[in-house]
């Protein structure tokens, strides 16, 4: 059943591997054409040079699409409208887009304060030329609560331009006016890009008549439908892919660190009995805060190919730049890097021994270029990257311990500490696992596959599902918050069970939306708040949730 | 940058009851209204997430009557809120943030000395505990508590009534028309630490004009002739127009500006239970304020209602306010006892009554006149029939004075009087002992 392909686009190559069985059949690897991603899948899938492509029955792609267009600014003007309201003033935080601020307001519960003026619509700067290839966002703060104003003013647009392509922000139910603002941009501003991409895979895929059907890997970490995932979703996928590959070789349930060590970036996530952890934030790219929910990594900008430089300026003598100048010096480079202090260490066993200790000497002065000194700028250098990786384990560590509680009963009962292992991969991984083992005091383990982990974690993941209702019972009202939802509350004023049964129809029915299969779902307790008013419990404010957390369909055997 | 701590502690698992103001709703709507505005996005802001305090924590500020044990049952979100204050408060004097603002439940500030249960919704006074805590574990000396609440803030009153070290300034609603019915103008601080206690009762109506006119005119030149180390606004919300127990006519934007004019190193939110017409609003323009981004946006649905007095109307009584104020003269008698160690020993005697649960707390203060120090206190207080002793060496404390509060302590514990416990608080040595008479001695 399990027969699966992942495929990640990487910045340089695209990887792929043939899961089959519980074992790797086959693995690719091919350049990355970033003009043309879906020739570079295809060709990646081509030299998986599967017998029989029939057997296939999911792939999932891990893409650097959208990343990558926000990064480079190539997405499409986007006309932000906002009824942003009273409050803290619009401009205390930095918005990366120009908005138009319109009269309309609501509040936490969803009532109207202020009714929209469509006078103001009249004159909107949206002349019919322009209106017919326009795109506009339209976003309220509390419309996660009534979306009332925004559906009015798109039905105005729509009327008159008929061709506008708009989005809604309470489409994105969390709450944050901000992050609802910027995500429902972009998500809008890469939607066509993202749809013609979707588009000409599919058609290559079924070219080759593959009928299997095609998934796209998420921020955090799971994969949905290609015709079913917001395009915004996407990114980040690549390190999420790494997390999971090592899902894939830990044991279910234990708790680990991940350090994948790259070029020039080392990347590093945490997993919690079994489950890795999310970011508390939602994520942030290129001066864009999201609503976007993603893993938590570090990327510190520290690898195996790190130019290292001498500098008077600190103790140690040296500093590791974030940047490369091609390979290691004891590879042909031209610079010194953490990878000629391995080597000169007899920690890996590649590159030239001579070429070391003459990358390694320029960084000393004539009268220290002694054996003795080289072992300890080597040693140095090697515990240099050790100190930087620690600090964004012990980052990591704090969002997880400080997560904020709000309630009595999560105070009382704090997150127990864990045992952790650490699994190292990548380029670098050898090189320093005794150090990084010593300094975090667990068991270091190598991973395996580094040169296609992160298609291995593409190919075994799996969607993930949160489902998060918000009820109002005195204003008869209901909200989800992942899809955006609202509709009418006519349940009783004081539901309990009643409750419990109506999630579960809105489970189902985001679950049967998405076309995908429910696991090991995770029901977090209702919160009740009685609403009173002058001394009677007049309704109740009821949030609950069930989530389905990232994880892999299965472990891998070497 | 200067950054602005957070501690959101909404207790959304706890109430005193089910419509009780003090229920799981009261922050609901505030954390609907600053997760939307993307508050936790502003730079500046880093949020904390809450720690329990420990009882030796509550002990340095307040005895547990009769001891600790009795209490523990009920306590733990008082403990949290006030361990959610340490917490935000040694933040602030490690230089880690400039300001904060602890925005959790429950409010602590009629919780006083002495403890037999919960009043005025308090069980444990947040800032009180704040206050020593942050003498004993980081040495400072001075502190001024201004509490802005619309209710007196008896109890931090009552705890720091007899130091000379923390300046207490109370502005509330007229005790006349208001619980808890104290805060006048001639409570000014017990024997040692006169004029150290300052209460500005105000008339039902004043508004944002007025309570601005007695900050600018009356608490601020107090505040800069203390010249405290550290400022704390107990920023309770209920002078807020909305507000359904008080007759105060503040707005969000008033309170943006008292904070302004306060500049207080650390906010702790008290009482406030206008949950939707107030808080989410209020607690913004604060936070907001305390950041140093414009609050002046930031409006509350609801249009006023009542009249505000106008400032002519408000500065005549002002000043006449002022002049009792200066006019009132300590009215102490000397009633020294026989076991009382030497010295003059002041006499105060109150009453106590614990609105919750509905009893009365019968309290006879004694205070060694000292001009080195606090002086020590020795405080009887009797629920019905029991009765307990509290035997404070205050920080600081003179070698008289601390030798005086070790003699108090050896006579209670041999006693055949109806003494049934006692806590030495010995604030000097940061130590600990309660005793009691079935049990004995134990350290905290």
């Amino acid at each position: 059943m399990n027969n699966r392909v992942g495929i990640d686009v990487g910045g340089t190559y695209t990887d792929a591997v043939f899961f089959k069985n519980g074992r790797i059949q086959h693995t690719a690897k091919v350049p990355t054409e970033s003009e043309n991603l879906v020739e570079t899948l295809m060709n990646a899938f081509d030299t998986l040079n599967i017998s029989d492509e029939q057997e296939i029955n999911q792939i999932t792609v891990s893409t650097t699409l959208v990343t990558n267009a926000i990064l480079q600014n190539r997405i499409p003007p986007v006309e932000l409208l906002l009824f942003s309201g009273h409050g803290m003033k619009i401009d205390a935080l930095p918005w990366p887009v120009n908005y138009t601020e319109l009269t309309g307001e609501m509040d936490f519960r969803g009532r109207e304060i202020e009714a929209p003026n469509q006078q103001e619509w009249e004159s909107l700067p949206l002349s019919a030329a322009q209106a017919n290839r326009s795109h506009v966002a339209i976003v309220g703060k509390f419309s996660h609560r009534n979306s009332l104003h925004e559906e009015q003013l798109a039905g105005f647009l729509k009327e008159r331009h008929p061709s506008l392509r708009i989005a809604l922000g309470h489409e994105w139910g969390q709450a944050n006016f901000y992050r609802r603002s910027l995500t429902t941009y972009l998500n809008l501003g890469v939607s066509e890009l993202y749809q013609q991409f979707a588009q000409n895979l599919q058609n290559a895929l079924r070219a080759r008549k593959i009928q299997a059907p095609i998934f796209i890997l998420k921020a955090d970490g799971g994969n949905l439908p290609l015709a079913k995932i917001r395009p915004i979703d996407s990114i980040y996928s690549g390190p999420a892919a790494s997390v999971l590959a090592a899902l894939t070789q830990i044991e279910p349930d234990s708790s680990s660190i991940i350090v994948d060590i790259g070029g020039t970036t080392t990347d590093i996530g945490l997993i919690l009995s079994g489950v890795p952890l999310l970011s508390s934030k939602g994520a942030k790219i290129g001066g864009f805060s999201t609503l976007v929910r993603s893993l938590a990594v570090r990327s510190i900008p520290v690898g195996g190919d790190s130019v290292v430089r001498s500098n008077d300026q600190n103790d140690r003598g040296f500093i590791i730049e974030p940047y490369r100048l091609g390979a290691a010096y004891c590879l042909g480079g031209k610079a010194p890097t953490p990878t000629d202090a391995m080597r000169y260490l007899g920690l890996i066993d590649y590159g030239n021994l001579q070429l070391v200790e003459e990358g390694l000497a320029n960084l000393l002065s004539p009268e220290q270029r002694t054996p003795q000194f080289l072992q300890e700028l080597a040693t140095g250098i090697i515990d240099r990257v050790v100190d930087r990786i620690i600090e964004a384990v012990g980052s990591l560590k704090r969002e997880w311990e400080d997560e904020p509680a709000y309630k009595v009963w999560q105070v009382l009962h704090p997150h127990e500490s864990k045992e952790f292992n650490t699994l190292v991969s990548g380029g670098g991984a050898r090189g320093i696992a005794t150090a990084l083992g010593k300094r975090l005091k667990t068991s270091v383990r190598l991973g395996a596959f580094p040169e296609v982990s992160n298609a291995l974690g593409a190919a075994l993941a799996r969607p993930t599902f949160d489902c998060t209702l918000h009820l109002d019972t005195y204003m008869k009202h209901y909200r989800v918050e992942e899809t955006g939802e609202q509709g009418k509350w006519t349940g009783s004023l004081r539901p309990h069970r009643e409750v419990e049964g109506f999630l579960e129809t809105l489970v189902q029915k985001q679950a049967a939306h998405y076309d995908i299969q429910l696991q090991d779902m995770e029901k977090e307790p209702f919160d009740f708040f009685p609403i009173v008013q002058n001394y009677q419990t007049v309704g109740q404010i009821v949030r609950g949730a069930v989530h389905m957390r990232p994880g892999v369909i299965g472990r891998v055997r070497e | 940058m200067k950054r602005t701590g957070i501690l959101f502690f909404p207790a959304f698992d706890w109430s005193l009851g089910d419509s009780h103001p003090e229920r799981e709703e009261r922050l609901l709507y505030t954390q609907e209204q600053l997760f939307e505005e993307g508050i936790l996005d502003l730079p500046q802001i880093k949020q904390f997430s809450p720690r329990v305090a420990a009882i030796k924590d509550v002990l340095r500020a307040q005895a547990l009557f009769p001891h600790p044990g009795t209490h523990l049952e009920t306590l733990d979100p008082h403990l949290i809120s006030a361990g959610s204050s340490l917490l935000l408060g040694e933040a602030q004097v490690k230089g880690d943030i400039h300001n904060g603002f602890v925005m959790a439940r429950p409010p602590g500030h009629h919780s006083g000395a002495t403890v037999w249960g919960n009043r005025g919704f308090c069980s444990l006074n947040n800032e009180g505990m704040l206050v020593n805590y942050l003498r004993a574990q980081f040495g400072i000396k001075r502190i001024a508590i201004v509490d802005t609440d619309v209710h007196h803030g008896d109890g931090t009153q009552d705890i720091f009534y007899h130091d000379p070290n923390v300046l207490f300034i109370s502005l509330h609603q007229d005790g006349r028309t208001l619980f808890p019915g104290t805060g006048f103008v001639h409570e000014k601080g017990g024997p040692n630490a006169w004029d150290q206690t300052l209460n500005i009762p105000l008339p039902p109506g004043t508004g944002d004009e007025g309570y601005h006119y007695v900050l600018e005119n009356w608490v601020l030149p107090r505040l800069q002739a203390f010249a405290p180390e550290m400022i704390i606004n107990s920023a309770g919300q209920d002078n807020h127009f909305t507000d359904p127990l008080a007759s105060m006519n503040l707005t969000a934007g008033g309170y943006g500006r008292i904070t302004e004019l306060l500049q207080p190193d650390l906010a702790v939110l008290e009482g406030g239970y206008s949950i939707e017409g107030a808080l989410p609003y209020v607690n913004l323009a604060i936070l907001l304020a305390l950041a140093g981004e414009d609050y002046h946006h930031v409006r509350e649905p609801q249009k006023q209602k009542r009249s505000s007095l106008t400032l002519t109307a408000l500065k005549p009584y002002i000043q006449e306010l002022q002049k009792q104020q200066q006019a009132a003269k300590q009215k102490f008698s000397i009633q020294n006892k026989a076991h009382f160690p030497k010295g003059n020993w002041f006499y105060s005697p109150h009453s106590v009554y614990y609105d919750t649960e509905g009893f009365q707390e019968t309290r006879h203060d004694y205070i060694r006149e000292c001009s080195h120090c606090g002086g020590t206190v020795y405080i009887e207080s009797r629920r019905y029939t029991q009765k307990s002793i509290l035997v404070r060496i205050p920080f600081q404390a003179c070698p008289s004075c601390e030798q005086g509060g070790y003699d108090l302590w050896e006579h209670i514990q041999q006693s055949r009087e109806d003494i049934i416990s006692g806590l030495l608080q010995n604030q000097l040595q940061d130590r600990y002992y309660v005793w009691t008479k079935k049990e004995g001695l134990r350290e905290y």
